[in-house]
């Protein structure tokens, strides 16, 4: 096992880099995090239509949240693969074409936890805002936003573990992310596929776990915070 | 005297308003004068809260028309959140931002809307803060100020818009028994101060103490209007006699 892992680990992390595209391990990280990152204003804007009072505003950005919930990654990524070359004339690596589809795909899911953080507000607080003069932006900027979003903390952690395990389906394009290593390293080790995707497991798990506790430790501070707060009034 | 037009801060005539096929607002009409304290009492879902929330346009009306220190404020050129910004208003839930300082909760719209310079806006604060008696609390948070504390930090923030008129619904409704007296005690200086105020409140007390006229509302009407001995002592209405003997017992 140690041989094993002294021989493939770097491959593991980091795909063929620095020879190709960075991939393995970190290729999914990156992946996952700048998709997120990417997909979060993207996410912020559709969330506020999904609450928003206009209605061109909150059906637009409903069938966008429904449509793409109801399809799975896969799907998007196929069309990526074959619609993006087509539409735009220019060729994209696969890594590119994989992080347009988590961007796109996520974007749904993530606008709905936007708006179910600023939802789960009390409806006095945009009151207020709008009472004191504020216009929606300026209410959503001071008031809404900062308390909504330390609110969706967990959810996003949540979300950036669910997004690093989807993330294995692009190997299907030929991204070089962690899943793919893996595949690759059994296509050599042929002799010992059960070594080769128990460390896979572990590479998606430990991250993971790690994370999902992390989430609940911040969402359990989070809720003490809020109930302290309830309790001196 | 509610009929002095010129002296009218805030106008009310004909207000309709329903949710869905129930009526909550069923022909309001009155005047609050420059400087008039009204209190507003009435049975619960008589519509209190439902009035006096589409005078900044929480709540928007199906019918009749609000004039604010002379302006129609339905008035597509009128800007709604200048609108907002000269009218002070006071929830039952305190509202204040929790993410926010006592200090920054008032000072935000000075800042944000009125353009104010940060040090001003912060001297102003300072001095609102110290006018409900709240001094030594300026950088405390919400969540470590009683209710009472909270509620007067929210005066302060309606205070520092320097709003032509305080809108009021129910300020002490949410406190503790205890807190109700330095929360009235604030107001009841507001108003002699000469603060234009509306209040809707069950505080009778207050009510006989400290205002000008005491409107009645039942079921989306204004019922009775009068001066608080005659409301108190001769009223007229056999529901607000009801309502009155209630509130005794
Ligand atoms: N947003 C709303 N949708 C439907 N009904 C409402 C809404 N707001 C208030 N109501 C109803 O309107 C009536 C008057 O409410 P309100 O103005 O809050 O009365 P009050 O403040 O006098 O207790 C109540 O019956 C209440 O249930
Ligand atoms: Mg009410």
């Amino acid at each position: 096992m140690l041989g094993f892992l002294e021989k493939y680990g770097l491959f593991y992390l980091t795909g063929g880099w620095p020879a190709s595209e960075i991939g393995g391990f970190a290729g999914t990280l990156i992946l996952a995090g700048v998709g997120l990152a990417v997909c979060f204003p993207l996410a912020i804007l559709i969330g506020l239509a999904r609450t928003s009072q206009r209605h061109a505003f909150f059906i637009s950005a409903t069938i966008w949240v429904y449509a793409l919930r109801g399809i799975p990654l896969l799907m998007v990524l196929l069309w990526s693969y074959f619609l993006l070359p087509e539409l735009t004339g220019h060729s994209f690596t696969p890594f590119t074409t994989a992080m347009a589809a988590i961007i796109v795909y996520e974007s749904a899911f993530m606008a709905e936890i936007v708006r179910a953080g600023i939802q789960g507000l009390p409806k006095g607080q945009m009151e207020a805002a709008r009472s004191i003069g504020l216009g929606y932006w300026q209410a959503m900027r001071e008031v809404i936003l900062p308390q909504a979003l330390v609110n969706m903390i967990p959810s996003f952690v949540n979300q950036f573990v669910s997004t690093v395990k989807a993330t294995s389906i692009v190997y299907i394009i030929g991204v070089s992310e962690l899943t793919f290593v893996a595949q690759q390293i059994n296509n050599v080790e042929v002799g010992n596929p059960i070594r080769t995707y128990v460390v896979l497991a572990f590479f998606y798990f430990i991250p993971c776990w790690g994370l999902s506790l992390l989430s609940r430790k911040i969402e359990h501070s989070i809720k003490a915070r809020q109930s302290s707060a309830a309790a001196v009034r | 005297m509610a009929s002095d037009r010129q002296g009218a801060m805030v106008e009310l005539r004909g207000l309709e308003k329903s949710f869905g096929s129930y009526k909550v607002l069923d022909g309001i009409s009155g005047a609050v004068n420059k400087g008039e304290v009204i209190v507003v009492c009435g049975p619960s879902g008589s519509g209190k809260s439902t009035m006096i929330r589409t005078i900044n346009r929480l709540e928007e009306i199906d019918g009749g028309s609000i004039i604010v220190d002379s302006r129609d404020i339905h008035d597509k050129a009128y800007d709604i959140n200048t609108l907002r910004s000269k009218i002070g208003f006071v929830f039952q839930q305190y509202n204040l931002f929790p993410h926010l300082s006592a200090l920054q909760n008032v000072t935000l719209s000075p800042i944000k809307v009125a353009k104010m310079p940060k040090a001003e806006a912060a001297d102003l604060a300072a001095h609102l803060l110290e006018k409900v008696g709240l001094k030594d609390k300026i950088n405390a948070m919400p969540a470590n100020l009683s209710g009472g504390q909270q509620q007067r930090v929210a005066i302060a923030r309606a205070l520092a818009q320097n709003a032509s008129v305080m809108l009021l619904d129910e300020p002490t409704s949410a406190l503790d028994p205890e807190m109700v007296g330095e929360v009235l005690q604030v107001i009841q200086k507001l108003a002699e101060e000469g603060m234009t105020m509306m209040v809707v409140t069950h505080e009778m007390g207050f009510a006989s103490k400290a205002a000008d006229v005491v409107w009645f509302m039942d079921q989306g009407r204004i019922i009775e209007k009068a001066k608080p001995e005659a409301f108190f002592n001769n009223p007229t209405h056999p529901r607000l006699q009801k309502f009155l003997s209630d509130l005794l017992h």
